[in-house]
């Protein structure tokens, strides 16, 4: 019996290699992806929401959790996003280490969200056109988190990497916003040559972050 | 008409030939021209008509202030061909009756105007009341700007930008330029909005400053700390630094219009001056147009105004346009000038160079002609001389008029400034500086430099460190020529009756007066008595004039003020502002099964869901399925939280009406939610998860709020709990109807019989490898499972159920079906069954609540406790249709003693009981069991329907069935 | 909606990101003292300065706080709250 976990998020092109994830679909990587920004669907990437008074007692694999919201960390492919004073966003990025999320602070939101990520040139022209959210805020440090309105939906945006008007930006809402909202990015974005991206691009630009 | 050649200035590409069709004639343009150039080069003269006296109106300004070259293009209404950019095969329509160029039918309008005095529509067409719709229809006709259709959808392509940046700069004249470069170069990011193609503003078209111009817009366009929007009119200015604009594209660009909000720090207002247009008898005439029309028209587009022209202007530009234009070929007649000193004695001396004889202290007073101009009588401005010139162009203006509309929408009061004779603001509003002709200043060096100034001011005020550049550029400005006056004539000494003071509204200086004299002294109330600035163009063309003139009349006593401007300052189209218009709706995780099984779908709330599954709009056999055998919902909207933490209990203690201690895990309990009136806002089921460790689903529409709603009921108190909203983590699939354990049986090992798996208990298990969250719920009121699945999975459970239940006719069913179920088990939903008045004790609720619960402080406990035998309230019972074969009502009222007593909530046919049931919301007296309801709607042709009032649940009251 | 609210978590974002929350009134009166006329004044009735007010918001599109700003009601601008220490806790 067919028991296949599927994305909220169906991307418009031709995968050119994909696997079989835990029950997931994986594209690593789609037709004509070289040059020009992508759009990549990491929907099957696991997170959770961890809220408690005293946060800071948490060490989610091992990380400790950024001091201000608004701050973000990004270790060894796990994003730790804190998004208030006694909540935080733990998105794991890449396969990893065992989960360390027994508390029942912890609660599991992998199914209750799509992840996507908009890595390469002119990302940021093409957010401007769905959200006045400031990514070009230069107070702030990346990784960093702005939760906010992104295209009339509220958003988890985390700016991994910026330069001018290039980057990498990683964005999540409630899983049934799917089809929408990736209609809407990708309409903002045919005028920079946007396209769906796989895993791979993903890894590939999380490796130039590394440097 | 062949167009002048080889000026620096222009702005053509003569090797671009464009075609349009303008009234079924193709013609032919140039790119770079506009709709209204590319009809004046082609001998057009009569753009439009008059809206009330259908006289005929021509070229005016080039900025569109004015409704006189409004026309229909490519199928849309009133579209100003001044600021549209003509285009290859676009079809131009004059409107307003305008059939025939120099023929109106209603032509004769204009004779009758001594019959139509100012407020005449307000006072004559109101007596009797019925003809005010048959008046308003054939006014409507005759006036008439332009045509739509009801059905017209709006062809083109519409997008939004929302950026960022330290400084906006409105307007991308010298000042303009220069602020946004100081700012610039001080390290900020400027955004620079420009409302006509190109950058220069008033240098651009002049043969001595149009190659600064040109400078100063390639030093901008070299900065990268500045982004230049061209073609892209400010539409207003907010609080906190918002700017709107929006943007017209071209075919290189992926919009044919974009939306720009901007949220700046410092905005600084460079926006220019229009011309203050000149009154006299016939004003408007074609034939008669303002000096930077003239001007521009010849300089940019290449286009002389007319052959024989006289000028009456009343500032420096007027005398320099007089030049320049007799040297590039027209035959200038003489130039008044309103001033009677003051003059650059340069001009004067350049004038006298070419013979055109110069009048000072002389004006316009008459034009004469019909379609076209042929004569111009010029007299001095004390009334003791006139002559007459004969002309095809008079080219006219009183002075200028800075624009100061963003100033005043950021509540800044405008006062009258008597050496210049403009409107100047009394205080900048916060984080606004003005620069050039906002301050009062004319001199091209003067301007510049006070931008440059404007943009260290904007500098400073975002916290940079400019003060010694500021104080250098402070005394470069005070070293240059200042603020120069201006003339303040109102109007040429005439006693006319067609000197218009707003040509939209074809209010006249006689209009002004003869509401003086019925004792309106306010220009505010002048405005809308005789609707001057009131029409497409706003204060464009009025704006000054009237103020000025009311002052001038000596009636009004007060200070003269300006009326109020509104956003938008120009015209925007509904399209524009929708944007790209994403229409953002969740889809659950069983949205294409669900589509491709047939489904209609319809949006509810945030969510698409399907309607039902039939092409009957009663879903009959869907309910049928249910009742009988066993059929399978999407029910994954409804709203689910995990709320935990020490004080989770508290919160839904203070905000469930229901005791929470008494949840238990491993069972359901039904509660509701109140606000503080004791309304019934929300209602669900609650399961305990562990310790302080809570479950619980809400309706589909209070999920977006649920958080926000618990926090703010406890936001004074200091309780450690945490709210996670799981609504789209889970899908629910409800299976339901009596054969639904034995499809559940066949795909999973655990034990689901009624004893061990009972009515309104909760049970982890897995069905094949796919975990879920069972609940045995008994919304339809047969037995029935509700699953909550992760959300992944949602789609291949669906196809596992769908599997075991091929076998025994399982089929889906939707909202349509589970609607009428309901109502027949006499289950409300919320919203539907209740309003904003409804109480827990008015839908018979009253049972949830716990009244010993007092320190928990429950919303809506107090007016619960005050209500509960509250007489006179609207009451929810059930009800029958008297003759079983009557259709139900689907909406309606009762009606008893001529009142409206109530109104039916839901009403449907039920099948299980073979006749029409459904449930209302009646005053009390109508509530109790046999009362007879006498029940109105729309379509009951006039005969009442009658209904009796029974009890409720109507389908197996015992609910013997859900249970089993 | 144009002004720029200071949301204690996200710092200063549009206006329209949020939702009016009401007046700061305190903390709902104990059940037992209240009677219908007081416990309708504490719900439904409002000071309505013109001037500046202590009010409630909600960053409905953002981190889901409430929390209190101080607003000047006649220039619709947030005020200055550095004076004010007791913006609440956010949950």
């Amino acid at each position: 019996m067919n028991c296949e976990r599927r994305s909220p998020v169906t991307l418009p092109g031709r995968p050119a290699r994909s696997e079989k994830r835990d029950g997931w679909n994986v594209v690593l990587e789609y037709e004509g992806e070289s040059g020009g920004p992508l759009l990549i669907d990491l929907s099957h990437g696991r997170k959770w929401d961890l809220q408690d008074v005293d946060i800071a007692r948490f060490k989610p694999f091992g990380m400790s959790i950024p001091d201000d919201p608004g701050q973000s960390r990004l270790e060894n492919g796990i994003l730790i996003n804190r998004m208030g004073r006694t909540q935080a966003s733990i998105w794991r990025l890449s396969e990893q280490v065992p989960d360390d999320t027994a508390d029942p602070a912890f609660t599991e939101t992998t199914e209750g969200q799509l992840l996507l990520a908009l890595a390469g040139p002119n990302i940021f022209s093409i957010t401007e056109k769905l959200t006045s959210l400031e990514f070009d805020d230069s107070s702030k440090v990346t990784p960093f988190l702005l939760f906010g309105p992104f295209s009339h939906v509220p958003c988890q945006t985390v700016v991994l990497s910026r330069s001018k008007r290039d980057g990498v930006l990683l964005l999540a809402c409630s899983r049934g916003y799917g089809r929408d909202m990736t209609h809407a990015i990708l309409e903002a974005g045919r005028e920079f040559r946007l396209k769906p991206g796989g895993e791979n691009g993903f890894a590939a630009a999380m490796k130039e972050i590394a440097g | 008409m062949d167009r002048l050649k080889d000026l620096p200035t222009l702005r053509i590409r003569t090797e671009d030939k464009v075609s349009f069709k303008y009234q079924g004639r193709a013609l032919e343009a140039l790119g770079g021209d506009t709709v209204a150039t590319a009809l004046f080069a082609n001998g057009v003269r009569i753009f439009g008509r008059s809206l009330k006296y259908h006289r005929p109106r021509g070229l005016y300004s080039l900025d569109g202030e004015c409704s006189n070259t409004m026309m229909r293009i490519d199928s849309v209404p009133n579209v100003r061909a001044e600021t549209t950019s003509v285009k290859d095969g676009m079809n131009v329509e004059a409107q307003n009756g305008l059939r025939r160029q120099g023929f109106d039918p209603l032509g004769f309008m204009d004779a009758l105007s001594w019959a139509m005095p100012a407020g005449f529509y307000y006072k004559v067409f109101h007596k009797p009341a019925r003809i005010w719709p048959v008046a308003a229809r054939q006014i409507r006709k005759a006036a008439g700007l332009g045509v739509i259709s009801p059905d017209f959808e709006m062809a083109g392509r519409y997008d939004e930008i929302y950026p960022h940046a330290d400084v906006c700069v409105l307007g991308g004249g010298p000042a303009g330029l220069n602020a946004a470069l100081s700012a610039a170069e001080s390290g900020l990011s400027v955004i620079l909005l420009e409302s006509r193609p190109w950058l220069g503003g008033f240098f651009d078209y002049r043969s001595k400053l149009h190659a600064r111009a040109a400078e100063l817009a390639l030093e901008v366009a070299n900065n990268p700390g500045i982004r230049v929007f061209t073609n892209a009119p400010v539409v207003g200015t907010y609080s906190d630094g918002l700017v709107t604009a929006f943007q017209r594209g071209s075919k290189a660009d992926c919009f044919d219009e974009r939306y720009i909000e901007v949220r700046a720090t410092s905005t600084v207002v460079a926006t220019g001056c229009i011309e203050r247009p000149l009154l006299f008898e016939n004003n408007e005439k074609p034939g008669v147009m303002q000096v930077g029309c003239a001007h521009r028209l010849a300089r940019s587009w290449g286009i002389l105004p007319g052959k024989k022209a006289v000028f009456s202007v009343g500032h420096d530009l007027g005398l320099e346009a007089a030049i320049d234009l007799a040297d590039l070929g027209l035959e200038v007649r003489c130039v008044a000038d309103v001033r009677e000193d003051g003059q650059d004695p340069r001009l004067v001396g350049e004038l006298q160079k070419r013979s055109i004889p110069f009048y000072r202290g002389w004006v316009a007073t008459q034009a004469k002609g019909w379609n076209r101009l042929r004569s111009v009588t010029l007299g001095s401005v004390g009334g003791a001389h006139e002559r007459r010139f004969d002309c095809d162009t008079l080219i006219a203006s009183a002075g200028f008029t800075p624009v100061w509309g963003p100033i005043a929408l950021g509540q800044t009061k405008m006062r009258f400034d008597l050496h210049t004779g403009f409107f100047l603001p009394e205080r900048m509003p916060q984080n606004m500086y003005a620069a050039g002709r906002l301050l009062g200043l004319c001199d091209p060096a003067s301007i510049e430099a006070s931008g440059r100034l404007a943009g260290l001011e904007a500098a400073a005020g975002r916290g940079l460190d400019v003060a010694a550049r500021m104080s250098a550029a402070r005394e470069e400005l005070e070293a240059l020529p200042g603020t120069v006056r201006g003339s303040k004539l109102a109007m040429a000494p005439v006693k006319g009756k067609k000197a218009f003071i707003c040509f939209d509204e074809d209010t006249t200086v006689k209009n002004i007066d003869q509401a003086l004299s019925m004792g309106f002294d306010m220009p505010e109330l002048i405005k809308r008595f005789t609707s001057a600035g009131t029409g497409p163009g706003q204060g464009g063309i009025p704006g000054h004039n009237l103020p000025l003139y009311v002052a001038s009349s000596m009636r009004y006593q007060g200070e003269v003020r300006p009326t109020s401007m509104r956003a938008p300052l120009v015209p925007v189209l509904v399209a524009t502002y929708a944007g790209a218009n994403h229409d953002m709706a969740k889809r659950t995780g069983l949205h294409e099964s669900q589509q491709a099984a047939g489904g209609v779908m319809e949006r509810v709330g945030v969510w698409i869901r399907a309607r039902r599954f039939s092409q009957e709009k009663s879903a009959r056999a869907e309910v049928e399925n249910v009742r009988n055998n066993v059929g399978i919902l999407d029910g994954s909207t409804l709203g689910k939280f995990r709320i935990h933490g020490p004080d989770a209990l508290k919160a839904l203690q203070r905000v469930y009406v229901s005791d929470m201690a008494r949840v238990v895990e491993g069972r359901m309990r039904y509660s509701a939610m109140c606000n503080e009136d004791g309304c019934v806002i929300d209602d669900g089921v609650i399961t305990k998860l562990g310790e302080n460790d809570f479950f619980f689903t809400t309706s589909t529409a209070r999920a977006g709020v649920t958080a926000e709603w618990i926090r703010y009921h406890t936001r004074y108190d200091d309780w450690d709990y945490s709210i996670v909203n799981l609504t789209d983590a889970y899908g629910v699939i409800n299976l339901a109807g009596p054969n639904s354990r034995k499809v559940l049986e066949k795909i999973t090992d655990a034990d689901v019989s009624n004893e061990s798996f009972p009515f309104s208990c909760v049970r982890d298990f897995h069905i094949r490898s796919i975990p879920v969250r069972a609940m045995r719920l008994g919304f339809v009121g047969e037995l029935s499972y509700e699953f909550h699945v992760p959300a992944s999975f949602a789609q291949s459970l669906w196809e596992v159920l769908e599997e075991a239940g091929k076998e025994l006719g399982m089929k889906n069913f939707g909202l349509e079906a589970q609607n009428t179920m309901r109502l027949e088990k006499g289950h409300v939903i919320l919203g539907s069954e209740s309003e904003q008045r409804t109480t827990l004790h008015d839908i018979g609720l009253g049972g949830l609540w716990s009244r010993d619960k007092a320190r928990w402080k429950t919303v809506g406990a107090v007016a619960l406790t005050h209500t509960e035998h509250q007489r006179g309230r609207l009451k929810l019972v059930g009800f029958k249709m008297e003759a079983p074969a009557s259709k139900p009502p689907l909406d309606g009222s009762p009606i008893a003693d001529g009142r409206v007593k109530g109104y039916v909530c839901t009403a449907r046919y039920s099948t299980a009981l073979s006749q029409p049931v459904g449930m209302a919301l009646v005053e009390d007296e109508l509530a109790g069991e046999g009362c007879r309801l006498p029940i109105f709607e729309d379509d009951c042709g006039g005969r009442l329907l009658y209904a009796k009032v029974v009890p409720m649940p109507f389908y197996d009251p015992e609910g013997k069935r859900m249970k089993s | 909606m144009a002004l720029l609210i200071n949301c204690p978590v996200c710092g200063k974002r549009n206006g329209y990101e949020f939702r009016y929350g009401g007046e700061d009134k305190g903390p709902r009166p104990d059940d037992e003292s209240l009677s219908q006329a007081s416990w309708c004044d504490y719900v439904h009735n409002n000071n309505c300065v013109a001037g500046i007010q202590k009010e409630w918001w909600f960053h409905k599109d953002g981190c889901g706080a409430w929390f209190t700003i101080y607003r000047d009601t006649r220039t619709n601008l947030e005020a200055d709250t550095s004076a004010d220490t007791s913006i609440p806790e956010v949950k």
